[in-house]
């Protein structure tokens, strides 16, 4: 494991990166250090100002400062990103080692099911899901979640019917060890690496498309702010007051960049064909 | 590829496609406020009498699993349904709609050809470079960035910099061919640009793959000019990674759609998806979502097949 | 006062036209695509303003909401049971038949008949009978006593005039039309655009100017925007005040009108603490309408009381109400009074439409300055409406569709029992005044029951009336005679052109 980690932080361009995202890791934990004025607090005399040294971002329609509102809104999209992800990789990783260790009918019905959602476009299926019932921070976590089921459910499928076949797996079956165990055990130890890959390449896509729902009004309702709500709330301005919707967007470009960047290096040094 | 495989390719995503019919047809009708409160609106001027001969008139009344029994049974006969707000055949606003999501679509994937294949390659072949590492970068950047915030700075650049350029205004490609080229442009540069990024990734690394095989470096041993090894060799065995990806992004490009459709006010499937989510237009919502499933599952086959045309040792049992 | 009110309507003279004012086709950007096409049955904005132009009605609303003549070329109040209107006899429908009294009976038969489900059988529940006088007089007569309180709705687009032969040869009018309007719907492509051409036949001499309009359906205002600017369309529904400085001075008319709708919280009345009248009243006093129409609307809007200001002679003006002006300090000496000396907590359920988030936010910004502490509840409209329906709130942030008629604005609203009475208001005063105000025609007798019922509503505030956004239409320098009513509607399209 040390090899791996030193391995992925001689590479100077994920070094960069992984600080990049440890700060804004520490913006979204501790957005009051950052946030000069309150996401919510509205001045009538500093209404739609552009970029000053006052407001770094410049201010909405209430006189918001569009800064401190991205500082929060970062806290509440990583909030929704990962704990999506998390939701997604729990019961896809349950589901996946299910089908992949018992196989037969389970395997039939868990797939089948996948299948179906993977014929649903992962926005439509997230759209669908808050538009019906409403975009409380639970929907949203569950609504972007489910759409990340089934990819984690066919990675650690796929990885189980190999490691299965393993022998060390053979080996736990023959001293007795019991189903549940080994499949907790030595099946998930050994799709560790997968599950980690999975996990940051998807909380990129998870971060983007809690982004898209939010452009489309589907997000966190206000005066909650999050990124992508920042972003659809501006378009109405796009042409008069640009700042309201390109500040906020860079925020979300900069954070998925990070996140590819690292899962890319970490595919590098996690992968086996790369070793 | 035999006739027996596609029959069951067919087969297997006949389950497949029901299980979404019925898991939307589920969904929207436990959802609060239905077709008729939306008609209302906030203004009550019908008696219940009145509102319950409503719901007998569009098959409301009846329970669930009996009126997806009828809509199924409507479908068997290919009856895709009214929709409940315009009195306009189903099938009809799809194939009125359906048009413009599609040449969004071709035209997404032609720019992201066009950019992605090339870099890619460029990449491939000066791996490790300073070249690569640039085209790497510049790769994540597009993959990392939400469409409509590219959308937006390119309506910024276009509004300021062409006056007179059509942005917006969609008109359809029979009435005005040029005009309506104009309006596609940027929304379709947008998902190209995005798609362009995935793309060239992807033709990267399977040529990588591709160049390291024994026998280009037989070819090249031979004293095949680099040029061709490149062009004929070693493309034609990395196309194969890239149009199943191309395929898959097709498919996935019928979602993106729906943002970039609103930012561009294009009129295409996903507008009318989420029109209809809004006035609880139930037999709309229930079609078009099943006909963007079908189209999927149509898309994952015809991209298989498509492998055995490039790659023939790939067999489809 | 007399004691018959007698309403003689003038018929319109028709200006003398010149020659470069007609021909011409005429672009313009809506947000909103009707929905169905059935004049008896449209209830959304978008529907009347397209099918004003295709159909009409007995009555119209002309400059400053006057109700003017259309098909009926003369409306008796003959006493306040009896309502008599003359028929024009030159009006033909766009297949060429001629309009007859039996297609003016035939409207308001199918209006009534419980099996079309029309919002205007609502309107005229208290007609007894009608019945065709001669060929070219109808008579309304009315179980209450409720004539003059009933002439507006004869203006409205669910009022309007089809034609007997065409319903019954079983076309469907959600998909065909067929009226008497200036305008014919010659193409409709839904989710694109709609093509209206000029009624050969129209009765008015020489109207309409314009040869075509075409609708286009732009639902993001950048489009709309951007469109206009380019010169792709020739008026566009401007909804963002902001963007009015994208359209310099001689390049561009900008067009505002005050509008009847109003933004307004409703306050269910039986939960607790907003039970209290003087917990709501308080609230009252801590709202500071200017500031919400400053930030939402940048000062495109008015204050509102109970009635629209422009609603004369029937409005009370804001500033007769002590409530309006923002106090803040009133408002915690009321909670106080009330035991809420440190505030309370309560939910506004609201939607993300026409601007109710913006304005819930200002509004929770505000309240949280006297101690009240506001949740908004943002929710999907179907879901909103599912709440509202069943009162199924403490307060929402909404938008009323106003009426230049006290009783039609008033009466279900506030009517203990009412069909939007969503409050759950109840006041036994309200209710007198109420009936009375439906049955009195002296006009001063009239005006001294809504004085009274806007200043107990105002005191009660089952209801926080807040503002009315200015509709805002931009069209290019070319386009003339181009003009707003406050009903929202565009039925003066009929006298535009382009110069």
């Amino acid at each position: 494991m040390n090899r791996t980690v030193r391995k992925f932080l001689k590479n100077p361009f994920n070094m960069i990166f992984l600080l990049i995202l440890i700060s804004v890791l520490m913006v979204a934990v501790f957005p009051d250090l950052f946030a000069r004025y309150g996401p919510y607090s509205m001045d009538y005399d500093a209404v739609l100002e552009g970029p000053s040294l006052k407001h770094l971002f410049g201010t909405d329609q209430f006189g918001r400062d569009i800064f401190s509102r991205c500082v929060f809104g970062l806290q509440k999209s990583v909030i929704i990103a990962f704990s999506s992800i998390l939701f997604a990789s729990v019961i896809g990783t349950v589901l996946g080692l299910i089908a992949g260790y018992y196989g037969g009918v389970w395997d039939l019905i868990i797939m089948r099911i996948c299948d179906g959602f993977f014929a649903f476009p992962s926005l439509i299926l997230a759209l669908f899901i808050v538009a019906l019932f409403g975009s409380s921070l639970l929907n949203l976590i569950i609504a972007i979640g489910i759409v990340y089921v089934p990819i984690f459910a066919r990675t650690v499928r796929g990885a189980t019917l190999s490691v299965r076949e393993s022998l060390f797996v053979k080996a736990s079956k023959v001293i007795g060890k019991s189903n549940f165990k080994i499949m907790l055990t030595d099946v998930l130890l050994n799709l560790s690496s997968v599950l980690i890959v999975t996990f940051t390449t998807n909380l990129s896509t998870a971060f983007l498309t809690e982004a898209s729902l939010g452009f489309l009004g589907l997000s966190v309702p206000p005066p909650e702010p999050t990124l992508g709500g920042l972003v659809g709330q501006g378009t109405a301005f796009l042409l008069s007051a640009p700042w309201i919707t390109l500040f906020p967007g860079f925020v979300i470009a900069v954070v998925v960049l990070s996140l590819n960047i690292l899962g890319d290096g970490l595919r590098d040094v996690l992968d086996p064909k790369n070793r | 590829m035999s006739f027996a495989y596609l029959v069951r390719r067919v087969v297997t995503s006949i389950p497949t496609v029901l299980f979404v019919a019925f898991v939307v047809f589920i969904t929207i009708h436990l959802v609060p406020g239905n077709v008729v409160d939306m008609m209302l609106g906030t203004q009550n001027y019908l008696t219940q009498e009145q509102i319950d001969q409503l719901y007998k008139e569009y098959g409301l009344d009846k329970p669930l699993i009996v009126q997806f029994g009828i809509w199924l049974k409507n479908i068997a006969t290919l009856d895709f349904g009214t929709s409940l707000r315009t009195g306009k055949k189903v099938i009809n606003l799809i194939m009125d709609r359906f048009p413009v999501t599609l040449e969004l679509s071709v035209l997404s994937m032609f720019f992201a050809t066009i950019i992605g294949v090339p870099l890619g390659i460029v990449a491939a072949v000066k791996r490790n470079s300073f070249v690569d590492g640039v085209l790497r970068v510049v790769g994540l950047i597009g993959l990392s960035s939400p469409s409509f915030w590219v959308g937006a700075i390119l309506i910024v650049i276009f509004a300021g910099l062409f006056q007179g350029f059509n942005i917006f205004g969609y008109v359809r490609l029979k009435e005005d061919f040029l005009k309506n080229l104009q309006v596609m442009f940027l929304p379709s540069l947008t998902l190209g640009l995005m798609l362009s990024a995935q793309i060239m990734r992807m033709t990267r690394s399977s040529m990588l793959d591709a160049l390291q095989q024994e026998y280009i470096k037989t070819a090249k041993a031979k004293g095949v000019s680099h040029s061709k090894v490149i062009g004929k060799h070693a493309l034609k065995n990395a196309l194969i990674p890239i149009i199943t990806l191309s395929g898959i992004q097709l498919g996935y490009l019928l979602a993106g759609t729906i943002v970039i459709e609103n930012m561009f006010a294009l009129p295409g499937l996903g507008r009318l998806l989420l029109q209809a989510v809004n006035e609880r237009d139930y037999p709309v919502i229930q079609f078009v979502v099943m006909f963007i499933a079908l189209l999927i599952v149509v898309l994952n086959i015809v991209v298989d097949f498509i492998y055995t045309l490039v790659d023939p040792r790939v067999e489809l049992r | 006062m007399k004691k018959l009110l007698v309403v003689i309507l003038a018929v319109l003279v028709v200006v003398a036209v010149f020659a470069q004012k007609s021909g011409g086709r005429l672009v313009i950007a809506m947000e909103t695509e009707p929905v169905g096409l059935d004049p008896h049955l449209v209830t959304a904005f978008a529907s009347h303003r397209v099918l004003e132009n295709v159909y009409d009605s007995l009555l119209k609303y002309g400059e400053g909401m006057k109700l003017v003549p259309n098909l009926a070329e003369e409306a008796q109040a003959v006493d306040p049971y009896t309502i008599v209107f003359k028929i024009r006899e030159d009006v033909k429908f766009h297949d060429g038949t001629p309009m007859t009294v039996e297609d003016v009976l035939f409207s308001f038969e199918r209006i009534l008949n419980p099996d079309t489900k029309s919002p205007a059988a609502a309107f005229y529940q208290d007609v007894e009978s009608i019945k065709a006088i001669g060929d070219n007089k109808i008579e309304f007569k009315l179980k209450k006593p409720m004539a003059s309180t009933l002439l507006p709705n004869f203006a409205g687009v669910n009022s309007s005039i089809v034609s007997k032969k065409f319903v019954e040869s079983g076309k469907n009018l959600q998909l065909e039309t067929n009226g008497t309007g200036p305008f014919y719907l010659a193409e409709y492509v839904p989710g694109n655009y709609m093509i209206l051409k000029k009624n050969p036949y129209y009765f008015v001499k020489d109207q309409p100017y314009l040869d075509e309009i075409k609708i286009v359906f732009m639902p993001e205002e950048v489009s709309r925007v951007a469109a206009l600017k380019n010169g792709d369309v020739d008026i566009a529904k401007i909804n963002e005040p902001l963007n009015l400085k994208q359209f310099p001075e001689g390049k561009f008319k900008i067009h505002r009108s005050p509008v009847l709708s109003y933004y307004l919280i409703g306050i269910n009345t039986t939960r607790k603490p907003l039970n209290d009248p003087r917990v709501r009243n308080a609230l009252n006093y801590a709202i500071n309408r200017e500031a919400i129409i400053k930030t939402v609307v940048f000062s495109e809007g008015v204050v509102t009381g109970p009635l629209n200001p422009a609603v004369q002679p029937w409005a009370l003006l804001p500033k007769s109400f002590d409530e309006y002006t923002y106090n803040p300090a009133k408002a915690k000496e009321l909670l106080a009074q009330a035991g809420y000396p440190n505030g309370f907590e309560f939910e506004i359920v609201t939607s993300q439409r026409y601007n109710f988030d913006k304005v819930a936010q200002v509004i929770q910004a505000q309240l949280a300055e006297v101690g009240v502490k506001v949740k908004i509840d943002l929710v999907e409209w179907g879901i909103f409406i599912k709440r509202w329906r069943e009162s199924d709130f403490d307060a929402f942030i909404s938008m009323n569709s106003g009426s230049i008629e006290p009783d039609i604005q008033f009466y279900r609203t506030f009517h203990t029992g009412g069909s939007t009475n969503v409050f759950l208001y109840s006041n036994p005063r309200v209710d007198e005044l109420l009936d009375l105000g439906r049955s009195t025609v002296d006009i001063t007798k009239r005006k001294e029951i809504y004085d009274e019922l806007q200043r107990i509503i105002v005191k009660e505030s089952p209801v926080i009336f807040l503002y009315s956004a200015n509709q805002i239409f931009v069209s290019s320098a070319s386009v003339e005679n181009f003009k707003l009513l406050a009903n929202e509607s565009l039925v003066f399209l009929r006298e535009t052109y382009k110069k």
